[in-house]
């Protein structure tokens, strides 16, 4: 066997730490780092959707697998429609994300393979990652002992953007497409568009589009004709 | 077959696939090739991920490699295992080596591929070495549990304390006792044969055990020991073979004056699918409660917590904290955790005011969302008018005020964008919602008592 090839990691549309623009957020990405570096622990988000759970849990993945360490994202819209025996000997992964976790809550034989799951990733001295729609409380986990597991270390709730971050959002991500966002252009699509990173960056995709196909610069005009505002 | 093709055909497998089936099955998988270049193995961490991947993606990959490249191409082939090790891992200490354990625990398993029934048999305590009496804070809830666990541990096997069985809800501290003992009775005999392990694993273990026909080793094992330490027995439940070679292991230890701990998250006998010959046995020896904490521990657990993180926790931040969690230590460790880590990252001082931002909505009565709804009642109630009023297209200052405050509260504190907020607020532009948030803004820098208005609000609508 020659030398193993480290997994190629083309960074779909650069969902890095580098590319999460945090706002308030500064905490949660003080308690990640140590996480990635391969400290034993563990963290839970969450918030209303398109926040950026998933950009943080993949962009953690991404860098302690740079980092020489085994780290995998388990989604659990993915998993929801599988026997929890897929979960055997994930145990040996460095860092373990588990994202969309509330879709897996108030199923009895999945959440105790969870519970194990945690159980014996922590006696590894793994790091773990979780992320769903509401608090370990709150989010309809039936089996207290996994609740609770949940809730034993730092639980964050991320927050949402102020509209200065999601202007620097959006013309930070235009920049990575070669796309020139004036900041008043940007302005403009946070103060008419939903104000979650996920929508804007759909809006993006949009105009991204509209723009290539008229090959016309991005202007307040055009967005206004693209989007039909 | 280079590292570069193998990147290319993953960069196309991410552009086609959804990206939760990409995060999922294909990017876990670990390539190494042959010197010659004639095989490429993929690496999955499991049979089940071997098998849905063949199914699912492997002919894709090999298209793809096809295209990727001219001429032979390499022969794909997927195993359960890994290319690389994960961290260093910690080495376990056995049993006969009385070194401390590590810091971190010892893996409960080495990785598959050297993994078999006879290494995981080997003499591994898996004890926690940070689990100690010296850092355990007892308490009027837990000091019975206490005594016994100290008893044990300097007179293991002693009649009327075999089995010792702590049993009560989630996060009071059980574990924390059961590896105490193990690690009492380690520092008295460096040599006893001491095991700790979840109900879980010793299923597990049994399961492949029975598997690889290698299940006299495992009685073997289990019968051997000084100490047994079995965590969670509940999950015994309905599982009835291995209750009873579990039974059969039990006999064998009891008889013979070896150590027994369990815990449990409830009294046996009230555990459904257990059978009652265990569950008498069970009750043999002496069975604890452990109660969820008074305040005052909660308050001397919080301070010693803080302690260990060198962190300085003032009395009434620690008695804050203690008076709000009260269901059990796990989840009270946790909510000092996220003070901590909100401590470090801001620098501020710790008071109560850090830990009420840090824990703002876990205080939460329950960790609702904030609707803009919610926001105009609270809002109506504070200016005590009527919601019809704010929804109105009235402008008098007495209802235009808070309307304006309402909309600057509904764009801090949800997501909605901000024509959707002017259509809750009676169909209003979204530059009539920009223009309340920059009034707003302006109006809280001037006035001191609007900017208390709305900090009122801003707590009552978060906690």
């Amino acid at each position: 066997m020659s030398a193993q090839l480290p997994l190629a990691l083309r960074l779909r549309d650069g969902l890095t730490l580098e590319t999460f623009v945090a706002g308030a957020n500064q905490a949660v990405l003080a308690t990640l780092t140590p996480l990635l570096a391969g400290e034993p622990g563990q963290l839970y988000l969450y918030s209303d959707p398109g926040l950026g759970r998933t950009h943080l849990l993949t962009a953690a993945v991404i860098q302690a697998e740079q980092a020489g360490r085994r780290a995998v994202l388990l989604p659990g819209r993915e998993l929801a429609a599988l026997p929890p025996a897929l979960l055997e000997d994930f145990d040996h992964f460095d860092l373990l994300a588990l994202d969309d976790l509330d879709l897996l809550a108030g199923r009895p034989e999945w959440e105790e393979a969870l519970f194990h799951l945690y159980n014996r990733c922590r006696d590894r001295g793994a790091a773990m990652l979780f992320a769903a729609a509401a608090a370990p409380a709150a989010a309809g986990f039936a089996l207290p002992d996994l609740r609770s597991r949940l809730a034993a270390g730092p639980v964050f709730r991320l927050q949402p953007l102020t509209d200065e971050a999601l202007v620097e959002l959006l013309r930070g991500r235009a920049a990575r497409r070669g796309l020139t966002l004036a900041d008043e252009v940007a302005g403009f699509i946070v103060h008419r568009g939903a104000r979650t990173p996920s929508a804007l960056l759909a809006l993006l995709d949009r105009l991204d589009e509209h723009a290539l196909a008229r090959q016309r610069r991005l202007t307040i005009p055009l967005v206004k004709e693209a989007l039909n505002w | 077959m280079s590292e570069e093709l193998w990147n290319r055909c993953l960069a196309r497998l991410e552009d086609e696939l959804p990206a939760q089936q990409y995060s999922m099955w294909i990017r876990p998988l670990q390539v190494v090739a042959s010197a010659d270049g004639g095989e490429l193995i993929l690496f999955a961490p499991n049979r089940f991920i071997v098998d849905w991947v063949r199914d699912k993606y492997l002919e894709r990959i090999g298209e793809l490699l096809g295209e990727l490249q001219t001429g032979a191409l390499p022969t794909l082939n997927l195993k359960v295992g890994a290319s690389r090790p994960s961290r260093p891992a910690v080495t376990p200490a056995p049993v006969a080596t009385p070194a401390p354990a590590p810091a971190v625990n010892a893996p409960v398993q080495p990785p598959r591929e050297t993994a078999s029934t006879t290494t995981t048999a080997k003499h591994r305590s898996n004890l926690n070495s940070t689990f100690l009496f010296d850092n355990f804070v007892e308490g009027k809830s837990n000091r019975m549990a206490a005594a016994a666990a100290q008893q044990v541990a300097e007179n293991p096997g002693t009649h009327g304390y075999n089995p010792l069985l702590l049993y009560g809800g989630v996060g009071l501290g059980k574990t924390h006792l059961m590896h105490a003992v193990g690690n009492g009775l380690l520092k008295r005999n460096p040599n006893a044969k001491v095991v700790y392990l979840h109900s879980e694993r010793f299923v597990a273990d049994m399961i492949s055990a029975l598997r690889n026909k290698t299940i006299n080793e495992f009685k073997r094992f289990y019968r051997t020991v000084d100490a047994l330490l079995i965590d969670d027995i509940q999950f015994f439940a309905g599982k009835e073979q291995s209750q009873e070679e579990f039974f059969h292991t039990f006999n064998a230890l009891l008889e013979n004056g070896q150590q027994i701990i369990l815990t449990c998250d409830k009294f046996p006998k009230e555990i459904d699918g257990l059978e009652e010959r265990l569950k008498s046995r069970f009750g043999w020896g002496l069975s604890q409660p452990m109660e969820p904490p008074e305040l005052e521990t909660r308050v001397a657990i919080l301070k010693k917590k803080a302690e260990e993180a060198r962190i300085d926790l003032p009395n009434e931040a620690a008695f804050f904290i203690a008076q709000r969690i009260r269901s059990n230590v796990r989840e009270l460790e946790g909510a000092l955790k996220r003070v901590i880590a909100h401590v470090r990252f801001t620098g501020a001082p710790l008071d109560i005011g850090l830990v009420k931002d840090a824990l703002r909505d876990l205080l939460a009565i329950q960790a609702r969302q904030v609707s803009v709804d919610n926001i105009q009642r609270t809002v109506a109630e504070y200016y005590k008018i009527k919601i019809a009023d704010l929804l109105s297209p009235r402008r008098s200052r007495s209802v235009a005020r808070p309307r304006q405050v309402a909309m600057a509260l509904s764009k801090e504190l949800t997501s909605h964008s901000l024509p959707e907020i002017g259509d809750s607020f009676g169909g209003r532009d979204h530059t009539t919602v920009l223009h309340a948030c920059r009034k707003v803004k302006e109006l809280r820098e001037g006035s001191t008592e609007i900017e208390e208005d709305y900090q009122n609000l801003l707590r009552s609508l978060t906690s």
